[in-house]
């Protein structure tokens, strides 16, 4: 590999410049403002061997095939809460948890379809999950368009050992077919101000589902349809939504919502379209219900979890608590109705006073916060200013449910651009890498 | 034939307007010689003054972004370099340079569409924007007869292809007009504005 990765620097502007060039950004919001930037990419890899990525595979496959069994359960018998497994206040108080998706059986059984499974690797080289996403999850279009510039860049980089990734839209477009209901599938954007807009389009171009706002869809008959420029109508039998549950309908969920598609989840409630993923997701990937997923395998699956999760406590039991006071300038403490970075405090970070009253918030709310041990994760170097540098990066990979969960050879590789900093969030100044999964016998 | 939404249709016929009213903006200045007047670099350069060069750029990349799915990548690249080179041309203190490379991915940006758009409607809404902005911009400057002439025969021949819905009896007008031997360029406009109606 070293060779090819100081050959990878020396071309690491050229492939900047063709990202540039494709205009690969993601927008951000400062100060009320709307900026669309580049997304920084490093062009040295994360590497993944063979046996390595076969055992994270396996895991990440089995917690997204628990973690579907475990959405349908809550909302239909609700076993797993009525056994005891798991508490009945981290289920439904969630701001996840959507009272109108029970009963509700989506098409093809599949409620979470494109999961987002965020891990990290020790320096013990063992890997932790640390967040599942269930919602919208992105980030796959750019390791995939990196890796097509990367090889028009640097051919002589791509020798054959390294697991093709390009077949993302391959994989999406089975997934939204396998649980279409009929009809075209599309891709349904809230527009060009969402921090994802360039992975919407980009995934519309290569999948070749219609991108869709709102105002384009209507629904007529119990049935969802397209309307072209010429007023006719196209029926719509899956719809990859990039809008969250909140705007997606304003009749049955957001009644000030100025956004949505008016009754589109009374029909999905008929079966008549498909969803990806499922409204209501939220209640399988809030910080809090994290904790419980090994329990999850365990009960749906009968088998112990290949992955683990990071050391977590729960506040909302009283010995977490005594321990999570107890050690609390050690500790990493999230609330868990944040995403993206925000609502996450080290706690050796804060001053005597913030502490303090921290804690008195802990205390008053603690099905809020979680806490976490800092795992000292596994640098990886960048290249920065000439040289190589080491910073903090995770791994977001990708598993898509159709008739079973398949996982992407590849995933999003975010790191820190700050020394200093554990946050890897593009949102907040990150990078990303591309990953390499290397073939049997390399 | 693809599905099309209406907003779509809309922006694939102002994506070819504006990539026109820049690419004969910046022909319209190739003459020139010595300093730039501040008028001048107004005219062009001024993110305040939708009539600029500059804005008119940014529309069409306004436009071009959303269309990716429609046009594809590589055919959005060039005008995402387009709007590079107008951001260079902007601080440059010989902007021309950098101008002809705007126009010279508009002209790339045209040769993709044409070449790598699979969809007839698609090519052709973009196309049928562009002929209507030229005769638009001809009839305004200093264009002499023939030019307008040999326009308006390419958006004759190029709106029938279209398939879209246009008025006959506006696009006869328009063909009267061109005859003349004095061309009515204040009606001319007119009528062109007025051949087809997108939002």
């Amino acid at each position: 590999m070293k060779v090819t990765e100081e050959e990878l620097c020396r071309h690491s502007d050229s492939v900047n410049e063709q990202l540039a060039r494709y205009g690969v950004k993601f927008g951000i919001y400062k100060g009320g403002q709307f900026h669309e930037q580049l997304f920084p990419f490093d062009v040295i890899p994360r590497v993944i061997g063979h046996e390595e990525f076969a055992y994270l595979e396996r895991g990440l496959k089995q917690r997204v095939a628990a973690l579907n069994a475990f959405l349908g359960d809550i909302y239909s018998d609700r076993r797993i809460v009525a056994d005891g497994v798991i508490p009945e206040e981290f289920v439904f108080s969630g701001s996840g948890y959507l009272v109108q998706c029970d009963g509700v059986s989506p098409p093809g059984g599949v409620y979470s379809h494109i999961s987002g499974i965020d891990l990290v690797q020790g320096k013990n080289g063992s890997w932790y999950v640390l967040e599942d996403n269930l919602r919208i999850p992105s980030g796959a279009s750019y390791p995939m368009i990196a890796r097509e510039l990367c090889m028009r860049s640097i051919p002589s980089a791509f020798t054959g050992g390294i697991v093709d990734n390009r077949n993302y839209p391959e994989l999406l477009r089975h997934v939204m077919d396998y649980v279409n209901t009929g009809g075209h599938s599309v891709i349904l954007t809230p527009g060009r101000f969402n921090a994802a807009y360039f992975e919407h389009s980009y995934f519309a171009e290569r999948t070749g589902a219609r991108l869709v706002t709102c105002e384009d869809l209507t629904v007529e008959n119990d049935r969802l349809y397209f309307i072209d420029y010429s007023g006719r109508k196209e029926q719509v039998g899956a719809v990859y939504r990039r809008i969250s549950d909140e705007y997606l309908d304003p009749v049955n969920f957001n009644r000030e919502s100025l956004i949505g598609v008016p009754h589109i989840f009374d029909i999905y409630r008929k079966g008549n379209v498909a969803i990806i993923n499922a409204p209501g997701n939220g209640a399988a990937d809030d910080k809090g219900i994290y904790y419980f997923v090994p329990r999850m395998v365990k009960y749906y699956l009968g088998e112990e979890a290949i992955l683990q999760n990071a050391p977590t406590y729960l506040p909302f039991y009283e010995d977490d608590m005594r321990y999570v006071l107890e050690n609390f300038g050690r500790l990493v403490i999230k609330d868990v109705a944040e995403a993206g970075g925000y609502g996450v405090v080290f706690g050796d970070k804060l001053s005597a006073k913030e502490k303090e009253n921290f804690m008195a918030m802990l205390k008053a709310e603690p099905r809020r916060f979680i806490a976490q041990e800092v795992i000292d994760f596994r640098d990886i170097d960048i290249y920065e200013g000439g040289k190589r540098v080491p910073r903090k990066a995770d791994l977001r990979a990708f598993v898509l449910t159709g008739e079973e969960p398949v996982v992407w050879k590849s995933g999003l590789t975010r790191f820190s651009r700050n020394p200093d900093s554990f946050i890897v969030n593009s949102s907040q100044g990150g990078g990303f890498k591309d990953t390499w999964v290397m073939k049997e016998g390399y | 034939m693809a599905i099309l939404s209406c907003a779509n249709s809309g922006r694939l016929f102002w994506l070819g307007r504006y990539t026109e009213r820049v690419f004969t903006g910046i022909r319209a200045l190739s003459g020139r010689s010595g300093a730039w007047a501040e008028a001048e670099s107004k005219l062009c350069f001024d993110g305040k003054n939708p009539e600029s060069l500059y804005c008119s750029l940014m529309y069409a990349y306004d436009n071009a972004i959303v269309l990716r799915d429609e046009i594809g990548s590589d055919t959005f690249s060039y005008i995402q370099m387009a709007v590079y080179e107008m951001n260079s041309a902007r601080k440059s203190p010989a902007p021309m340079l950098q101008l002809q490379k705007v126009n010279d991915n508009i002209a790339a940006f045209w040769g993709m569409a044409d070449d790598a758009i699979s969809d007839e409607n698609v090519r052709g809404i973009i196309k049928l924007g562009k002929r209507i902005e030229r005769v638009d911009l001809y009839a305004r400057g200093d264009a002499g007869n023939d030019e307008i002439r040999r326009e308006v025969t390419r958006l004759t021949y190029r709106i029938e292809k279209t398939g879209l819905h246009y008025d006959p009896e506006t696009l006869s007008a328009l063909n009267e007009l061109a005859e003349a031997e004095d061309i009515d360029r204040p009606e001319m406009i007119r009528k062109v504005e007025s051949l087809v109606d997108f939002p």
